[in-house]
């Protein structure tokens, strides 16, 4: 498989030679040299269910995605302008940005006066973007949402981005490690949500569909 | 409209059990997924037919419900997998061997595993619709003996699924255990995705020496299972509603037995335990069309069914050209 950015120091040099899978000392690894090919379509069957209650599949890990027609390059640079939290989030308002710290931080209007602070790290050639949040306190950005943008050309065959956007449960949604740092008149708590993000998120991610796409459309 | 009521539903399974060594030995593969699921399976003898089979079940349900069969049978509608004779199905042989006295008799060849259900359906449009009082609803399987047994097939481990059985059911008008919907679906785009096949590639109907068979295109497998997740849960949700019932508030699950992971999904498609679900696929097989009026069989011999019960019954054929389902009470 040949990659656009080749930067696996770890590839084999082109010869002429057929590489085969190595013999792994690890119990329970599922392959074709030791599943055949019946038993793996029955524990795919098996494996594949007509319902899935929505803890089975966003208990644990909250993975959504979007198609959105807009370059891939504006969204990438839009979602990496953390400032933008302002126009396509739900709840996060008055932003301010301490530069030394390359820190920003909100009022989380869904905990009323909570203060949600970020650091955002991007890579512009992954296109990845990852906002490191914490509700009430900034030693510890425990909050990672993880973002990545993938030109729809390459995934879809037509012009714009899918999006992908993965928050994990870290321990700290079901129990706040920091109660002294919240708003002492504040009875909710962010993990207490945790059931409701794929939701929120979704929801989220239309804003952030429509309002690209508004502005694509508008532009072209 | 008037309501068509289940009456009773009896059963006939051939004697000739067969156990999963049959097909270990004729295969000479042990292990094989088509090996776990069903344990035991029924094979009708050569000597058998779809009629003679329709015939003692009939007799059974006669000998439960007291019936008179000349008198107390006002419509008889049938269906089977592989006729006596291809021409025709065995509406006509049925009333001849029983001496039935029918004004109306149907042979249906479509709905596969859930023509039980397109066969009530047709039941209540002829009650509703006619001076008829009374039907007798008759599935009859029979290509596990005539198809699975032939040498030839018997190698293959998916033989080891289907078995036979002939289940039948009589209703009548009124409302003392109604039928409170009935949804039947026909989905064109899939109809050809399950074929007849013979190892020479001739036509099923052509001569040849060796057996022909019923397969699934390889390469469809995947979608199969996955339009029998979708499909079933839907229509299930479907007649439901047309019931005006909740999922929560049914208590038995009559189903087609293709195999055991359908199964278990359609049983959570409405949440319901695995006791409440009827599963014939271990000590019977695959029964096509004949498992679900031998589950209701089963169900009401049983004592699982309970009289307020609220029965779903729901499924799909072959490659997924047919879906159905029906809700019914059973008072008693």
């Amino acid at each position: 498989m040949s990659t656009v950015h080749s930067n696996n120091s770890n590839k084999p040099e082109s010869t002429e030679q057929v590489f085969q899978a190595v013999n792994l000392d690890i119990p329970n690894l599922c392959r074709i040299e030791d599943t055949p090919k019946e038993d793996m379509q029955e524990i795919c069957m098996e494996m594949t269910h007509a319902v899935y209650p929505h803890d089975k599949i966003y208990g644990e890990f909250c993975s959504i995605q979007e198609y959105i027609n807009c370059p891939p390059e504006k969204v990438y640079e839009y979602l990496a302008n953390t400032s933008n939290f302002l126009e396509w989030t739900f709840s996060l308002r008055d932003m301010e940005y301490n530069e030394e710290e390359d820190l920003y931080t909100f009022t989380d209007a869904i905990g009323g006066k909570t203060k949600c602070f970020c650091r955002t790290t991007s890579s512009p050639e992954a296109m990845t973007v990852d906002y490191h949040c914490a509700w009430d306190q900034e030693n510890k950005l425990w909050m990672v949402y993880l973002m990545r943008v993938i030109p729809a050309e390459l995934v879809l065959d037509k012009p714009g981005s899918v999006v992908l956007w993965t928050n994990c449960c870290h321990p700290f949604y079901n129990n706040n490690p920091y109660p002294e740092s919240a708003p002492s008149d504040r009875k909710v708590w962010v993990g207490d949500m945790w059931p409701m993000f794929y939701a929120g998120h979704s929801i989220e991610m239309q804003n952030l569909k429509k309002i690209l796409e508004h502005r694509h459309t508008q532009k072209s | 409209m008037e309501t068509m009521s289940l009456v009773g539903a009896a059963s006939y399974l051939p004697e000739n059990i067969i156990d999963n060594e049959h097909f270990i030995k004729a295969s000479g593969i042990k292990r094989h997924p088509m090996f776990r699921g069903t344990k035991l399976r029924r094979h009708m003898d050569p000597t058998e037919s779809a009629t003679s089979m329709a015939s003692a079940a009939i007799l059974s349900l006669k000998e439960k419900l007291s019936l008179d069969l000349e008198k107390d049978v006002d419509v008889l509608i049938t269906n089977v997998t592989i006729p006596d004779i291809p021409f025709v199905g065995c509406g006509a042989a049925i009333v001849g061997a029983l001496g039935l006295k029918p004004k109306l008799v149907y042979d249906l060849q479509n709905g596969g595993c859930v023509s039980f259900i397109f066969m009530m359906e047709l039941a209540q449009m002829i009650l509703n619709s006619s001076s008829t009082k009374s039907v007798i609803i008759c599935n009859i399987q029979t290509a596990a003996g005539r198809i699975c047994g032939q040498e030839d097939n018997l190698k293959l481990p998916q033989s080891a699924v289907p078995g036979d059985g002939c289940g039948v059911a009589y209703f009548t008008k009124g409302n003392t255990n109604p039928l409170h919907s009935a949804v039947t679906k026909t989905h064109g785009e899939y109809a050809n995705d399950m074929n007849i096949v013979t190892n020479d590639g001739r036509k099923w109907w052509e001569p040849g020496s060796t057996a022909f068979n019923i397969d699934f295109s390889e390469e469809k497998i995947s979608s199969v299972i996955a339009r029998g997740n979708k499909l079933v849960p839907e229509v299930m949700y479907e007649s439901l509603a047309l019931a005006q019932l909740q999922a929560s508030d049914i208590d038995i699950l009559i189903t087609n037995q293709p195999n055991r992971i359908f199964l278990r999904n359609w049983r959570e498609a409405i949440q319901l335990p695995e006791e409440q679900h009827i599963n014939t696929l271990p000590d019977h097989g695959n029964l096509f069309g004949a498992a679900i009026p031998i589950s209701l069989a089963l169900g009401l011999d049983s004592g699982r069914i309970k009289p307020g019960s609220k029965i779903l019954l729901s499924g799909f054929s072959h490659a997924g050209d047919y879906s159905a389902s029906a809700t019914l009470t059973w008072n008693g």
